[in-house]
């Protein structure tokens, strides 16, 4: 088959021929004398405009090149079934457990050598567009033919420490596909992991699955927490086990580098299992939790933390008195906690200002003051409107909706078996952000920062609730506390995601500041560098990290007061149980997400194999005949170059 | 380029190796002054070549005196007399000559400068001349290696010829030539009338060599498929396609060319030689022209 348009070209055949009966315009070359040539002269002829056409070697390979090149140009194909489409979007993952490698696999290389198999499986004309995904996608090579640069763009994938999002690919993938009809998405994946992107892909999805492995351990908590009064230092750590198969581990802990605590833990298959660590000095200001011995994945088998100053904050309730709120809030340890009722809150907070002891942590129960407060506050079944939002009517048995697992604020909260009665209505001002919502969309519980100050929002009453008789209820309120009070080590908090970019406010004569990574050298991925970042406005965007470890910003001045100081460092953990969990996943999940076709195997698509190619080059190798032909007294004086010199008649020359 | 701006011909060393040359002389020839050639005079040289009966008014000196007291008869004897002989050397000039890579009428002139001096170093009369346009354009004829700078002076003069007017050229110089030996052309023969010249200059007395001196491009000629070759000479123009079978054509055709002049001058009791315009003058001199007996 060939698109037949193309061959209008094929009039350049009688133009050549016309060419050749044309009397073209000679080229003058002077010679001693046409004495010997006039002899020879068959074809001096009349000044004639059309000469006798005659054969010529020329004359036929250029017209062989001209209905080659014609042909060529027509896009001939023949119509094949191949899995793959013309038009091939690889994804290749990098996420964190793609660095699984035990004695008898080495996932990332497995993933490089399919990569390279769905490269060479490309149909005849095939473009191809490779993708490393991990958190977010990069494009290695786009659309390209070019195979030996899509192999040695495969060459250079290596895994990454980050937890996997194919959001971004995916995306990429529909766009690409969207553009071609004829396209087929080709995913390299362990497809470890329960998580799966929303959107869609307007393709059909092959999945090349690899991994076996599942033996895998990992550090999935590790947090420091300071005893009331400060003189004691607990360490509070949990291992996971996502494997089949129940394994022992050994748990050392050491704190500013000294090992300060080692013990063998065992872990049933799919289990969790904790340890309270309180051998570490209150002194130590960075902790590290390690696995010893090897397992598949060693990127989760470290974590650290970073100990945040001994340092209490004031706390003020504000409200009629509510026995659950203030036992949770007394538990924990970095609040001094205050109580007042409404009337009294104006005084309350003159008098702390006059002492010079001003409350840093704000929580009203029922009630919103006229003025917001200048510090961090939280509001509890908030009556009236206030600098979160505005209240509107009351909500009947409002329905908990689904939750973000990733969420921060709900860490370890579980709220599937909570019940509220009523709720009210709320809408958020910019800046919040709603964490729990009922499932008509009504925000439950908010966080957010207005006007420079962090606030938090329960939006109903604890007493139409039954999360006080939750464990959820302490941890929320832990968790809020966190937020609104983040514990840090100068301007960072003390524990970062893998990924998360924070803006931070330093120091307004500060140019510059140097993030850098520390730590885990030696853990697959780590090629991070450290990186320069300007300051504007007195706050600064610190870019998340991708690198499991300790994290350090230090100041860039010309000042030198101000040049070259610690400015916050915080830990940098993966805490994925997805990428923790490395046993090889059920591809389906990812083909259902592609243009699926009836049947259990895949589609073999309709493509074309081109053979516009071999006629290029078939036209190319006629050319170089041409210059043959055409430019003899090269290829004469080629030959005469290894060919012995004549002699003349008269003897050897020499 | 002017004579005097022009490189001299040869250098010290060269000239001393072409004094162990001579030009041949097969025929022997009747000089006018003694020189170092035998002549077909008997003379005074010590060479014995016979005797005659004495006839009154012989010079008495020349009496075998040992003869006539062995046979009582008077007999004079007779001597090879040692004469001179003129060597001709002419050297085309037309345009034609002015082509080619090396040029063929520099590759002339040089060696008619080495062939002239040859003859001046044996004491033989050396007269060079140019043909072209129709006349031939000479110096006086001289002897001796001293005038071997005015010989290159005058080979080296810039020429101004056009056409060949071969035969005529060489009809003018043989009507005036005085004496008689080696006769040198240095020619490529492109023209119409080179069959005529040849037998112009065959007709003297003289030894005819033709050194047929031709471009390489001539010998091996490569030519642009859509060419319009340009005379030198005449500037005639003549259009070719530059295919293999033209260049074989043209090969064929000189070759029988060749062999045409070659079978011309031997009838005539003389040498033929073809000489590429890239040939080294010693190799011409010490090799080719030696094998063809054109030097010894």
């Amino acid at each position: 088959m060939i698109a037949p348009l193309a061959l209008i070209g094929l009039i350049a055949l009688p133009i050549i021929i016309a060419f050749y009966m044309l009397r073209l315009r000679r080229r003058d070359v002077p010679v001693g004398s046409t004495f010997l040539w006039q002899q020879l002269i068959r074809d001096v002829e009349a000044n004639a405009p059309w000469q006798k056409l005659r054969f010529s070697w020329l004359l036929l390979v250029q017209l062989l090149i001209a209905a080659i090149v014609v042909l060529a140009a027509a896009r001939p194909f023949s119509a094949v079934e191949s899995d793959l489409a013309a038009n091939v979007v690889l994804i290749v993952d990098t996420s964190a457990s793609m660095a699984t490698r035990t004695d008898d696999e080495d996932r990332m290389a497995l993933a490089r050598e399919r990569a390279r198999d769905v490269v060479e499986r490309l149909p005849v004309g095939g473009r191809i567009t490779v993708v490393a995904a991990a958190d977010t996608a990069d494009v290695l090579v786009s659309e390209t033919d070019d195979t030996d640069a899509a192999i040695e763009a495969i060459d250079g994938i290596t895994a990454t420490q980050l937890p996997g999002d194919l959001t971004d690919a995916f995306a990429l993938s529909s766009a690409l596909a969207l553009r071609d009809a004829d396209s087929t998405v080709v995913v390299v994946t362990d497809a470890a992991g329960d998580e799966l992107p929303e959107v869609g892909v307007g393709a059909p999805v092959l999945v090349e699955r690899i991994g076996t492995t599942d033996a895998n351990q990992a550090i999935a908590a590790l947090s420091a927490l300071r005893r009331a009064g400060g003189a004691q230092l607990d360490l509070f750590v949990a291992v996971s086990n996502p494997s089949t198969v129940e394994a022992t581990r050994r748990l050392e802990v050491y704190a500013d580098g000294e090992l300060v605590d080692a013990r063998e833990l065992t872990l049933p298959a799919g289990q969790r299992s904790e340890a309270l660590v309180s051998t570490v000095p209150s002194a130590a200001r960075l902790v590290e939790a390690r696995l010893a011995g090897p397992d598949a994945l060693i990127t989760d088998d470290r974590a650290f933390a970073v100990v945040p100053a001994d340092e209490t904050t004031r706390a003020l309730l504000v409200g009629d008195g509510n026995a659950y709120l203030e036992s949770a809030l007394a538990l924990l340890p970095r609040l001094e906690l205050y109580a007042i009722d409404e009337d009294g809150y104006s005084d309350a907070i003159a008098d702390a200002e006059e002492e010079g002891a001003p409350y840093g942590l704000l929580v009203f129960d029922g009630v919103v003051p006229d003025e917001a407060p200048q510090v961090p506050a939280l509001y509890l079944d908030p009556g009236s409107d206030g600098p979160f939002g505005t209240v509107g009517e009351q909500i009947e048995n409002p329905v908990i909706d689904r939750t973000d697992p990733d969420e921060p604020l709900l860490r370890f909260v579980d709220l599937s078996t909570v019940h509220i009665g009523r709720a009210r209505e709320l809408s958020l001002t910019e800046g919040m952000r709603a964490v729990v919502e009922t499932s008509g969309g009504s925000p439950l519980v908010a966080v957010g920062e207005v006007d420079g100050h962090r606030i938090g929002l329960i939006g109903f009453d604890l007493g139409e609730s039954d999360l006080p008789l939750q464990v959820a209820f302490p941890l929320l309120m832990s968790n809020l506390t966190e937020i609104l009070l983040p514990a840090g080590e100068g301007i960072l908090p003390s524990s970062m995601r893998l990924g998360e970019s924070v803006s931070v406010a330093v120091d307004p004569r500060i140019e510059r500041v140097f993030v850098d990574n520390t730590g885990t050298p030696d853990l697959p991925g780590a090629t991070s560098v450290g990186l320069e970042v300007s300051v504007v406005g007195g706050r600064v965007m610190i870019p998340g990290a991708d690198l499991v470890g300790l994290r350090e910003v230090r100041s860039v001045s010309d000042l030198p007061e101000l040049a070259d100081m610690r400015l916050g460092q915080t830990a940098i953990n993966l805490f994925s149980p997805d990428e923790s969990d490395v046993a090889p996943g059920d591809p389906q999940r990812i083909i259902e997400m592609g243009r699926v076709t009836a049947g259990d195997e895949p589609a073999l698509q309709p493509t074309r194999a081109e053979w516009w190619w071999p006629l290029a080059l078939a036209a190319l190798a006629l050319l170089a005949v041409e210059w043959l032909l055409f430019h003899r007294p090269t290829r004469r004086s080629l030959a005469r170059a290894f060919r012995r010199r004549p002699q003349p008649l008269g003897g050897r020359a020499r | 380029m002017t004579a005097t701006e022009r490189a001299p011909f040869f250098d010290e060393t060269f000239l001393r190796r072409l004094e162990q040359l001579e030009l041949a002389s097969r025929r022997m020839t009747a000089g006018r002054m003694k020189g170092e050639r035998r002549s077909v005079r008997r003379g005074q040289s010590v060479e014995f070549a016979d005797y005659r009966n004495y006839t009154a008014g012989d010079d008495l000196r020349q009496l075998d005196w040992n003869a006539y007291a062995r046979l009582e008869k008077l007999f004079v004897k007779l001597f090879v007399e040692e004469e001179d002989v003129t060597v001709h050397i002419l050297v085309d000039a037309s345009r034609s000559m002015d082509y080619g890579q090396p040029n063929k009428l520099d590759a002339a002139r040089r060696a008619a400068a080495a062939l002239g001096y040859l003859g001046l170093a044996s004491m033989d009369r050396v007269s060079v001349a140019f043909l072209g346009d129709g006349a031939s354009s000479g110096m006086r004829p001289m002897r001796g290696k001293r005038r071997a700078l005015e010989l290159f002076r005058f080979l080296a003069e810039p020429r101004t010829e056009r056409l060949t007017g071969l035969a005529a050229a060489a009809r003018a110089y043989a009507s005036r030539m005085r004496g008689s030996g080696p006769l040198l052309l240095i020619s490529d023969l492109m023209d119409p009338g080179y069959l005529d010249a040849l037998r112009n200059l065959a007709g003297t007395r003289c030894q005819l060599s033709v050194l047929h001196l031709l471009a390489p491009d001539e010998l091996e000629p490569e030519v642009p498929p859509d060419a319009r070759l340009v005379d030198n000479e005449t500037g005639h123009a003549v259009e070719v396609s530059g295919d293999d079978d033209l260049v074989e054509r043209y090969r064929a055709r000189l070759a029988e060319w060749q062999a045409e002049i070659a079978s011309f001058v031997s009838r005539r009791g003389g040498a033929y030689v073809q000489v590429p315009s890239d040939l080294d003058l010693s190799d011409l001199l010490f090799d080719v022209l030696r094998r063809r007996r054109v030097v010894e």
